[in-house]
Order: structure tokens, then C-alpha cells, then sequence
């Protein structure tokens, strides 16, 4: 109980934990949606699944602050690529935040003249260019990590006294099967990498279904928010598991 | 900046800035309406009131677990009146957010045969007990430092040799006067008492915080409930000013009351 009042005190905590149900119910209603008798609970599950994620919009104003913030601070990194990367992720997190108050300002009444669809549209394009920059970002620190594994190999290899062994298996998939290999063992060695790489991918795929390029269904999305939620929630609850910028 | 950034990282603070926007909201209705303001605009304040009334009964929820955890640690606290009032207050809120969450339930479809009137006037019921619990601890600490505070004058008084003339006697401020008790003297005892409550209560901010927030939020539960009802403009305003101190001791932590 102690976890859950540390986590629910954080906004961001309590944020992803919403977000975790509106998700499960997403993926709960795709699961249900096609059995006969369920349709009472699959109603139970939207409405649910829709005051949650009206509810999550309080969380989410004045985060355009922070993400203003976050552009400053990854305006400092060291390193040119992630430096780039996070900076234009986090600028579009801004666009998408300002869109995200324009919607809000809306849904609540205080305007009538906002073209809902055009911002809604525009706010899910900043998003997936956020989401796409902080692949890039991730994929560049997995090829670093891997290169960091190969030469600690290669130099464990010089210094140990055995002679290096031939298989007699194929050279492409022993490419394929080291290249994988190295993969496994550079996110092992980096949990938070392995963390952010799995939340922004799955995260990924709700822009992509929202803007067509890559339709999925109801159940994909709902489980792939889930997914991402409990990644983001893991990072709240264990905060050493953030990826940090050098 | 940074200031923002820590403060609404907090979910408390944001539950706070959308109780003070509602009870704005609120007053604002309420001077709108005296004033005859356009209809649109009063149905775009109520709605807005609306909107953030059903988003904050979804931030708290959860917050039960934070009121038990609270009057957990309340058992332990070593003076008797304080562990009593401080428990039960906590107990009455986590009982008060269980109502809200019902409430949230029955709101948002999950449960749509919940009695919302019933429920409501329960909740109502809780937070009453809560804050009357809370106003008792006030008064008790208010009396523990009065009590004090004379004491360290007597002791003041008598070091110094100076001889404790009649009328100003500190330890006789409940001592009985002369027979018949003549009003002057009786008037004077009541402005040596007031003086000395603002004399504790200017040298306690946060005890003084915590008896206006609490004062504030008495008229709420009051007017819901039926038993003095004070109007929308005063709940309004009443709710305005403990979300604002509620604020302020959330942005300045030495001003929070502790136990």
C-alpha cells in the first residue's frame, strides 16, 4: 500500500495508472466485443474506458511547461545525435501539448468556433513525430551499447587463451544469430534502454492507427497502451530504471 | 518555471488548482446571476463547474488509501486528545472519498443505479465530522499554547519582581473575580483573552492556516447538508479561500500543521 500512495502522490503516477485502465479497457472490449451476452459489460467498459481518458486531460494541462523545460535541458546533452533527436522530440511534444489545451478548451465549452478534427489531427502528428525521434534516439544508444558489447567481447577474446571455434552453421544466419545475440545481451546490460525502447514502440502504435499509416485493430492498440502504461509506470515506481541523458 | 514543474507534479496540487477554479467558478456564477448576466455565458460557467467537479472526483480517487495510511500513523502519536481527533478525522476521510468514489461511479455510468442524492448527502456527512474533528484539535492546541504562553509570562513576571497587581493577574485570568463579577472586569478578562488568542495565533501560521481553512470549509458541508444554509456566493467564496491556503501549504511545506 505503501507503493501505491508513493505513486498515486505523483501526478505523472497517477496519470499512467489511469492510463493503464483506460487501456486494459480498450483491450477488454476487444476481447468481449464479438461474445453474445457481454454487451452490458463491454458498455460498462466504454464508459468507463471515456471518463477516464476525459478525466486524463486534467493531468495533462500545464504540461506544456514541462515539456518546454525538457527542451531546454536536452538542448545540453553532450552527445550530438540524442542531443538533436531530443530536442526536436521535445519541441513537438510542446506543439502536441498546445494542441492538447486547444482540444481541452474546447471539450469543456469555453469556445465554439475550434475545428475539433483538424486539431485533433494535427496534436496526433506531433505526437508520432515525438514518439518516431525518441526511436531514433533509442535505436542510435542500442547501436552504441552494441558496439560497447563487441568490443568487450573481442577484447575478452584476445585475452583468453583458446583458440577461436568454427561452427558449421551457415554464415548468414551466424550473422543473424550473433547480430540478435549482441541485440539481447546490449539490452540486458541497459534495462532502462530496454525499457523506453519497448514503451515508445508499443506507444507508437496508437498515432500510427490514428493517422492510417499502419491500421491495426482496437485490441492492438489497447494492449500496446497497456503495455507502454506499466513500462511508464515501472519507471515511476522505480525511478533508477529512467533513461538518463549524458 | 521550475516552480510549476515541481508544484503540479504533486496530483494533490492539481486536485487543489481544480477545486479553486470550481469554487471561482461558483462565485463567478453567483455574481453573474445577481447581476443579470447573458444566459450563455452563466450555462458555459455552470458547465465548466460541472467539468471540473467530475474531473476532481476522478483525481481523488485513491485517495482513501492515503487517508487510512494517515490514520495509521496518527495511533502512534503520544498525547491522547490529538491522537484521538487527528485518527478519527482521517477515518471520517477516508470514509468521505469512498462516498466521493461512488458518487464518481455512479457519474461516469460504471454504476448507474446509484442513488447520487443519497450518497451525496453521506459524503456531506463525513467531511462535517471530519472538520469538526480537525476545528477540536485547533482548539486543543490553541488552548495548549494560550495555557503556555501564560505560564512563560507568570514565570516572566516573577523573575522580573515585579508584584503582580490586581486586574492583570496572568494566572488569575480564570480565577474567579470579586463577588457579583462587575462587567468592566469582565470585559477586560475577554480582551486580555482575545489578545492573547491573536498573540498565539500571530506567533503559529500554520495553526492559524489550518483553523481559517478549516473555518472556510465548515460552510460547505453546512449548506449541503441543509443545516445553515449560507447560499452559493458564500459557499463559493468560503470554498475559493481554503483551496487557496490549501495551496499555499502545499507550496510552502513549513506552513503545513504537523502533529
Amino acid at each position: 500500500m505503501d507503493a501505491f500512495i508513493r505513486v498515486a502522490n505523483q501526478s505523472q503516477g497517477r496519470d499512467r495508472l489511469f492510463r493503464a485502465t483506460q487501456h486494459a479497457c480498450m483491450f477488454l472490449r476487444y476481447l468481449l466485443e464479438s461474445k453474445a451476452g457481454k454487451e452490458a459489460v463491454v458498455m460498462k467498459l466504454k464508459s468507463l474506458e471515456s471518463s477516464v481518458s476525459t478525466g486524463r486531460k486534467w493531468f495533462r494541462l500545464g504540461n506544456v511547461v514541462h515539456a518546454i523545460q525538457a527542451t531546454e535541458q536536452s538542448i545540453q546533452v553532450t552527445d550530438l545525435v540524442p542531443r538533436l533527436c531530443l530536442t526536436l522530440a521535445n519541441l513537438n511534444r510542446v506543439v502536441y501539448y498546445i494542441c492538447d489545451t486547444v482540444l481541452w478548451v474546447k471539450s469543456v465549452g469555453l469556445t465554439s468556433g475550434i475545428n475539433r478534427e483538424k486539431w485533433q489531427m494535427r496534436a496526433v502528428r506531433h505526437y508520432y513525430y515525438f514518439l518516431l525521434l525518441s526511436l531514433v534516439r533509442d535505436l542510435y544508444e542500442i547501436l552504441l551499447q552494441m558496439g560497447q558489447v563487441a568490443r568487450d567481447r573481442a577484447k575478452r577474446e584476445k585475452s583468453s587463451r583458446n583458440p577461436p571455434e568454427y561452427s558449421v552453421v551457415n554464415e548468414e544466419t551466424e550473422w543473424l544469430q550473433s547480430f540478435l545475440l549482441l541485440l539481447f545481451q546490449s539490452l540486458k546490460r541497459h534495462p532502462p534502454l530496454l525499457l523506453d525502447t519497448v514503451k515508445n514502440i508499443c506507444d507508437i502504435l496508437i498515432p500510427l492507427n490514428q493517422l492510417g499509416i499502419y491500421k491495426s485493430n482496437l485490441g492492438v492498440v489497447g494492449l500496446g497502451g497497456l503495455v507502454s502504461s506499466l513500462a511508464g509506470l515501472i519507471t515511476v515506481v522505480y525511478p533508477q530504471l529512467k533513461l538518463k541523458t549524458r | 518555471m521550475d516552480a510549476w514543474v515541481r508544484f503540479s507534479a504533486q496530483s494533490q496540487a492539481r486536485e487543489r488548482l481544480c477545486r479553486a477554479a470550481q469554487y471561482a467558478c461558483s462565485l463567478l456564477g453567483h455574481a453573474l446571476q445577481r447581476h443579470g448576466a447573458s444566459p450563455e455565458l452563466q450555462k458555459q460557467i455552470r458547465q465548466l463547474e460541472g467539468h471540473l467537479s467530475l474531473g476532481r472526483k476522478l483525481l481523488r480517487l485513491g485517495n482513501s488509501a492515503d487517508a487510512l495510511e494517515s490514520a495509521k500513523r496518527a495511533v502512534h502519536l503520544s498525547d491522547v486528545v490529538l491522537r484521538f481527533c487527528i485518527t478519527v478525522s482521517h477515518l471520517n476521510r477516508a470514509l468521505y472519498f469512498a462516498c466521493d468514489n461512488v458518487l464518481w461511479a455512479g457519474k461516469s455510468g460504471l454504476a448507474p443505479r446509484v442513488d447520487q442524492e443519497k450518497w451525496a448527502q453521506r459524503s456531506f456527512r463525513y467531511y462535517l465530522f471530519s472538520l469538526i474533528m480537525n476545528l477540536s484539535r485547533d482548539a486543543y492546541e490553541i488552548r495548549l499554547l494560550m495555557e503556555q504562553e501564560t505560564s512563560a509570562y507568570s514565570r516572566r513576571m516573577k523573575v522580573s519582581g515585579v508584584g503582580v497587581s490586581g486586574g492583570v493577574e496572568p494566572g488569575g485570568l480564570g480565577a474567579p473575580g470579586p463577588p457579583g463579577g462587575c462587567l468592566p472586569q469582565l470585559v477586560l478578562k475577554f480582551r486580555l483573552r482575545i489578545l492573547l488568542l491573536a498573540r498565539v495565533l500571530r506567533g503559529h501560521p500554520p495553526l492559524l492556516l489550518d483553523v481559517l481553512r478549516n473555518a472556510c470549509d465548515l460552510f460547505i458541508p453546512l449548506d449541503k447538508l441543509g443545516l445553515w444554509r449560507c447560499g452559493p456566493g458564500v459557499v463559493g467564496l468560503c470554498g475559493l479561500i481554503s483551496s487557496i491556503l490549501s495551496i499555499l501549504t502545499l507550496i510552502c511545506p513549513w506552513l503545513r500543521l504537523k502533529p
